[in-house]
């Protein structure tokens, strides 16, 4: 579904991808670990269009994305849960989920939508009318991804969804990503929790300083111990 | 000395400013561009009124409604064809394009028409008063405040109600979430300068009848107001920017009563030490916004 | 001897203000040996413009703030600075309410020229500090403000102003000698001071403001510096420009002069004294050919009105122009300057013409 093909890119001064090279098919879960500075969030940034690649290819159900604006990539149905969460802090709940449904007109589907998010987030429907920035963390993150699955998205990009999150919320969360994956959501997932995310993922890339260190299923990630070797410091 | 007719002049004023900064923060709210060539939006409706009038006179509403659409449009076209270029630049690039449109507008009224004042039409209403419990209240005045209420309202609704106004404020929040929630870039700073130039040109209708001429000039008066008031209200705050227009309009008249003649030529100067001083002690204004701060591109 | 070398090391690394002021100075020589009146006097024009671009080069150049401010300070440099030179007849007939302190008082040019120059950079110390914490839009705002309060004390303080009406009776001291001796003199000042610490401090905090303070660099300190400095030029500046007028009001000191001297540094970019120099010569000669224009075509009566406001249209368009397609400027960031090759090539064959200045070779020439 989304191919992307020797990626260069470049995040300030620095060149933060070079030559990534991933493939996500339709109704996987799949994970992208690495320490920090890995390249992980620019890779994602860079597919949802808020990046200009150097070089290289991303297509989505082969069409090209190069040279696409954020809101375009949007409409072809990648959804990007950026780090930080960074939902509308100055409107209310509601208003960050119709935000969210922005490329569905449909005013019906749109009311069928919230109770379907109202079922998976149930804190949401209290909040309601609260404004976002006054709700916690982990209320915030719900948002986040609630907002996300209101353009119903083939493909959802999450970015560290448990930062920052307290143990209990973090266990929500990897539930939750696990139920979306069981509905047949594709999902791209970056996180920092290895061991959490090497459960549920179906398929692993190992990114480290710009590369693809090493792709395969989450057991043979394991497997081969080369997670140990990046995060413990075992240089090349 | 504080009496209906100064309170009434005061909240007249201060409806005018208030219109004047909510359509300078629209702008800036999205852009943080502080927009020059906002005062020529003025200018541009009191011409049209003139022009028309001297072609073809219509009914006064119909010249005053196309006054307005077309100061919206000027609005939407600086933005097409000046400030969309420069947009992803630097923020001072961005600033020097709007005080260079505004030199252009400006001269653009010199060379086409003329330097002298030049007579707008007025509807009869303006220069007539109705009496109130033995208090004589002009109609323009009540015109004026009817009208800002009305816009305010309506513009409530549109920025709570609306995809789009909610798209606007959301744009104000955080601009790339916007775009990463489908909502077109372009879409919403064209939409932020059609509504700024909504405003001036309301404003410019009551602007213009104040001396029922217009100059080429006559946009810096309520330029410099505009910024006064925001920087009051709160740059990054709709609801600052309506506040801070009253204000405006309050402080104004009441210095013009207070001050001895003496003072009262450096009213001006007054006021924009009061700007100075709020955005080194309390650059958010009264009302705090939902801004980032960060700029766009 | 090793002192020597030292100097001709550095001569060799900084020829960009000799680069500008030689053709500079030739222009003024040749204009000043056979040109008439009208030309004289726009060279003359062109060097003040000068000293104004270049003023405001040295703080929004290297501090990369917006300055809306530098004009307000012209204006305080030019009526302090007449305070000082004018006759006490003609100051009686002028201002007949000044305050009698100053009446008497009556200074030769270059003492007054100093004195206003002086008066706008204590106005900018004093102002200037607390002003120099704010970036972006909020500092645009303040520098706006600033020129704002400027001009409403100008217009309304008639006892030393005349308030809004002109103020005549100015001596003509400055020549064309002198005003292409200052401005010269200010490309050295311009160039210099990018190069002294304060001014290789300021550009650090123009490119990264946190980067430049997380190294130890007094951000606010080092802006105050160059905002102190232009105002000092500008003040210069605006008392050659009163006494080439000799008559003049506040209104000079606004809008419509802030444009013109933004423009001739916005076109020819405002990274560099290069920039700067460039874009006063180009805009002030351009100017003066669109004025020809209009008053030929108001003298011939081609129009049923007088051609108002035709130079700045014309302007205004290029401006937006150049921000568009170019908006580093005409020269961008980088400096006219030999490279070392040419150096060698002008040392190894002494018969050879005079080297094209070769920032071509650096690829950002025109």
């Amino acid at each position: 579904m989304l191919r992307v093909e020797n990626l260069q890119a470049s995040y300030g001064a620095i060149l933060a991808l070079k030559g990534i090279s991933i493939e996500v098919n339709e109704g996987e879960l799949v994970a992208l670990i690495g320490v920090n500075g890995a390249g992980k969030t620019t890779l994602l940034s860079t597919i949802a269009g808020i990046l200009r690649p150097i070089s290289g290819k991303i297509s989505f159900r082969g069409e090209s994305l190069i040279g696409k604006s954020p809101e375009d990539i949007v409409r072809k149905g990648i959804s990007l849960v950026p780090e930080g969460r960074d939902i509308f802090s100055s409107l209310t709940v509601e208003e960050n989920l119709r935000m969210g449904a922005f490329v569905r007109r449909d005013r019906l589907e749109y009311q069928r939508d919230l109770e379907k998010i109202f079922a998976l987030f149930p804190i949401l429907k209290q909040r309601l009318n609260q404004l976002g920035g006054t709700l916690s963390g982990g209320e915030q993150q719900q948002l986040a991804i609630a907002r996300a699955l209101m353009s119903h998205p083939s493909l959802l990009m999450l970015d560290e969804p448990s930062l920052g999150l307290a143990p209990a919320l973090v266990d929500q969360i990897f539930e939750l990503i696990t139920t979306l994956h069981q509905q047949g959501t594709t999902i791209l997932l970056v996180e920092q929790n290895v061991d959490r995310t090497l459960e549920i993922a179906d398929r692993v890339y190992l990114l480290q300083t710009g590369k693809v260190k090493f792709s395969g299923t989450a057991a043979e990630v394991r497997h081969q111990g080369e997670v140990e070797k990046v995060y413990l410091g075992g240089i090349e | 000395m504080l009496s209906v007719e100064f309170l009434l002049n005061a909240i007249t004023l201060g409806s005018l400013c208030a219109l004047l900064a909510l359509g300078l923060v629209i702008v800036y709210g999205i852009l943080k561009l502080v927009n020059f060539a906002y005062g020529e939006l003025i200018m541009i409706t009191g011409y049209t009124l003139y022009l028309l009038n001297s072609a073809a006179p219509l009914p006064w509403l119909v010249m005053a409604l196309i006054g307005v659409l077309v100061a919206m449009f000027t609005s939407y076209s600086t933005e097409l064809v000046a400030f969309r270029p420069v947009r992803t630049k630097s923020l001072t690039a961005m600033l020097i394009t709007s005080f260079a449109v505004s030199t252009l507008l400006q001269n653009a009224a010199l060379l086409l028409i003329s330097p002298r004042a030049r007579a707008v039409p007025l509807p009869k209403l303006f220069s007539a008063s109705v009496t109130i419990l033995g208090i004589a209240i002009p109609w323009r005045n009540i015109l004026t405040i009817l009208t800002s209420l009305i816009l305010l309202v309506g513009l409530t609704l549109l920025l709570k109600k609306t995809i789009l106004g909610i798209a606007l404020r959301a744009a104000a929040d955080n601009f790339q979430m916007t775009r990463l929630m489908g909502v077109p870039a372009n879409m919403v700073i064209s939409a932020a300068f059609v509504l700024s130039g909504l405003m001036a040109g309301i404003v410019g209708l009551f602007w213009v009848g104040r001396t029922a001429s217009v100059t080429p000039t006559i946009g810096g008066a309520p330029l410099l107001i505009a910024f006064v008031a925001t920087v009051i209200g709160g740059m990054n705050s709709l609801v600052g920017a309506v506040v801070g227009g009253y204000i405006y309009g309050v402080i104004f008249s009441f210095l013009g009563v207070m001050l001895p003649q003496s003072l009262l030529d450096y009213r001006e100067a007054f006021m924009f030490l009061v700007v100075i001083l709020i955005l080194l002690f309390r650059p958010e204004g009264l009302i705090r916004g939902a801004g980032t701060g960060e700029r766009v591109g | 001897m090793k002192t020597q070398n030292a100097i001709l090391l550095w001569l060799k690394s900084h020829t960009t203000p000799f680069l500008l002021s030689i053709p500079l100075l030739l222009l003024a020589v040749l204009v000043q040996a056979f040109g008439g009146t009208l030309l004289i006097r726009i060279v003359t024009v062109l060097f003040i413009n000068l000293v104004m671009v270049l003023g405001l080069q040295v703080f929004m150049g290297n501090s990369g703030i917006l300055n809306f401010a530098h004009i307000g300070f012209m204006g305080i440099g030019a009526y302090t600075s007449v305070l000082f030179s004018m006759t006490p007849q003609a100051k009686a007939a002028t201002l007949p309410d000044l305050y009698p302190f100053l009446r008497p008082i009556h200074l030769p040019f270059l003492p007054s020229l100093l004195i206003g120059a002086l008066a706008a950079a204590l106005v900018a110390a004093l102002v200037g500090y607390a002003l120099m914490r704010l970036s972006d839009a909020a500092a645009v705002i303040t520098l706006f403000a600033l020129l704002v309060i400027i001009h409403t004390i100008l217009v309304h303080w008639s006892i030393v102003t005349n308030g809004p009406r002109t103020l005549f009776g100015v001596d003509n001291y400055t020549t064309l000698g002198i005003s292409a001796f200052f401005g010269i003199l200010i490309i050295f000042i311009a160039y210099l001071f990018k190069e002294t610490p304060v001014g290789l401090k300021l550009r650090a905090s123009r490119d990264d403001r946190y980067a430049a303070a997380s190294i130890g660099i007094n951000v606010v300190q080092v802006r105050w510096a160059g905002f102190v400095l232009s105002a000092f030029l500008a003040g210069f500046g605006g008392g050659l420009w009163a006494h080439f007028i000799t008559s003049f009001s506040p209104y000079a000191f606004y809008l419509t002069e802030t444009f013109s001297i933004l423009s001739m540094l916005v076109i020819g970019g405002t990274g560099s004294v290069s920039g700067a120099v460039v874009g006063t010569v180009v805009v002030t000669f351009l100017r003066e050919a669109l004025r020809a224009i209009e008053n030929s075509a108001n003298i011939a009566g081609l129009f049923q009105n007088n051609l108002v406001g035709f130079t700045e249209v014309f302007l205004s368009i290029l401006l937006i122009l150049i921000l568009i397609y170019r908006p580093s400027g005409i020269l961008g960031s980088r400096e006219i300057r030999l490279t070392s090759e040419d150096l060698r090539s002008v040392t190894a064959s002494s018969q050879t013409d005079r080297p094209v200045p070769s920032s071509t070779k650096e690829g950002k020439h025109v």
